[in-house]
């Protein structure tokens, strides 16, 4: 993190608390016209949106699952595939995972991918997992994750952060929290 | 709508602000769920962990260590997760007297004590000698409301105990934090 990043989100946060409706207007309006423009609004931070961008740092990457074997990412290409960054810690992530369990069940055999990055220890995530069930992968990144998901815009590296990356190889949205029911149906209307 | 009946003053100006008014209402309405839904470049701006979860502690006497977290508003940690303990070699440190946390039903923790605001603690000094310096890290977890956790971090700071009688030490910073905020 830098000092500069640090002085933007603060200053962001505090317009956020005691504020103001002035700046909220401000806000709005703002992220409304660059919407309607079909631009997307440039963060106040330095970095830009990866959104559109070819998900090369996802593909080249390789992690164990449950069970230890290295699985590259690449092998999903393709396909529609949503990356899930989680941990049995938070739990707004294990709240939203049973709708993904679900869209998997519905959508996989239509080229519906979901994969879930842990940045979590091995035995809990293979302990979560198998309690509620899982039926797609499971890869154990551990912190490392959290920098992988930060070179795809989780500035704040908090959870759950989610990738869809689409069947041409790229970002179609990110996602830092909960993803809706509405945007996942949303997404997979529009790109299945 | 009744705009125009009422706009007797300067008419134009008025029906023009009013309107741009109910625009920005509107689209402020619009905008909320959607910046809460993470629509590119409308995100929740999160505060990075150390400044949502500020720590800071001093000695309050040889054998007295107090710990503080101020949380940011719209933020909680954890209390099962909070734990504080001395860098091998210096004194160590007793059982943390965590004050008790607000009783929350978690789904999948169960029963949890949460921490808002700000968060006292006191810790015990076990065999500590005024004018040793003792390393303390504290780990935390926490979350925020809009849905989201940050990993459980350490944060550190070395405080010196202070002589009998002299009374508190200075409040003691992580290295970090001081240099986002203050520099």
């Amino acid at each position: 993190m830098t000092d500069q990043t640090s002085e933007h989100l603060l200053v962001a946060g505090a317009s956020r608390g005691a504020a103001g409706i002035p700046r909220w207007l401000a806000v709005a309006l703002a992220g409304a016209v660059a919407l309607a423009a079909g631009v997307f609004v440039a963060r106040t931070t330095a970095d830009s949106s990866p959104i559109g961008q070819e998900a090369s740092a996802l593909f080249g990457v390789t992690l164990p699952d449950l069970e230890g074997r290295e699985q590259k990412l690449e092998q999903w290409k393709g396909k529609l595939l949503v990356v899930n960054f989680w941990a049995t810690w938070c739990a707004p992530c294990r709240e939203e995972m049973p709708q993904f369990i679900k869209a998997q069940t519905e959508f996989g055999a239509k080229g519906l991918q979901f994969v879930g990055i842990a940045v979590d220890q091995a035995d809990k995530t293979q302990q979560f997992a198998k309690e509620i069930g899982l039926n797609y992968p499971a890869l154990v990144g551990g912190m490392g994750a959290m920098q992988l998901s930060k070179t795809l815009g989780n500035e704040m590296m908090a959870l759950p952060f989610t990738v869809v990356v689409g069947r041409n190889g790229r970002i179609l949205h990110t996602q830092l929290g909960p993803l809706k029911q509405a945007q996942l149906d949303s997404l997979l209307s529009k790109n299945l | 709508m009744d705009l125009l009946p009422i706009s007797t003053g300067s008419p134009p100006k008025r029906v023009l602000s009013r309107a741009l008014a109910a625009i920005a209402a509107a689209l402020a309405l619009g905008a909320l769920p959607a910046t809460a839904a993470g629509v590119p470049g409308l995100e929740p701006k999160l505060l990075p962990a150390e400044q949502a979860f500020r720590f800071s502690a001093r000695a309050l006497d040889a054998k007295t260590l107090e710990a503080r977290f101020d949380v940011a508003d719209g933020y909680y940690l954890y209390r099962d997760r909070m734990t504080f303990a001395a860098a091998t070699g210096g004194p160590t440190l007793g059982v943390a007297a965590l004050p008790p946390g607000k009783r929350k039903h978690d789904e999948f923790f169960g029963d949890v004590e949460t921490y808002r605001g700000s968060v006292v603690v006191k810790v015990p000094v076990v065999d500590g000698t005024p004018g040793q310096s003792v390393v303390v890290t504290a780990d935390s977890q926490g979350c925020a409301d809009i849905g989201v956790c940050y990993p459980p971090s350490a944060q550190q700071v070395r405080l010196t105990l202070p002589a009998l009688g002299a009374g508190p030490g200075p409040v003691v910073e992580p290295a970090r934090a001081q240099k986002g905020l203050f520099k």
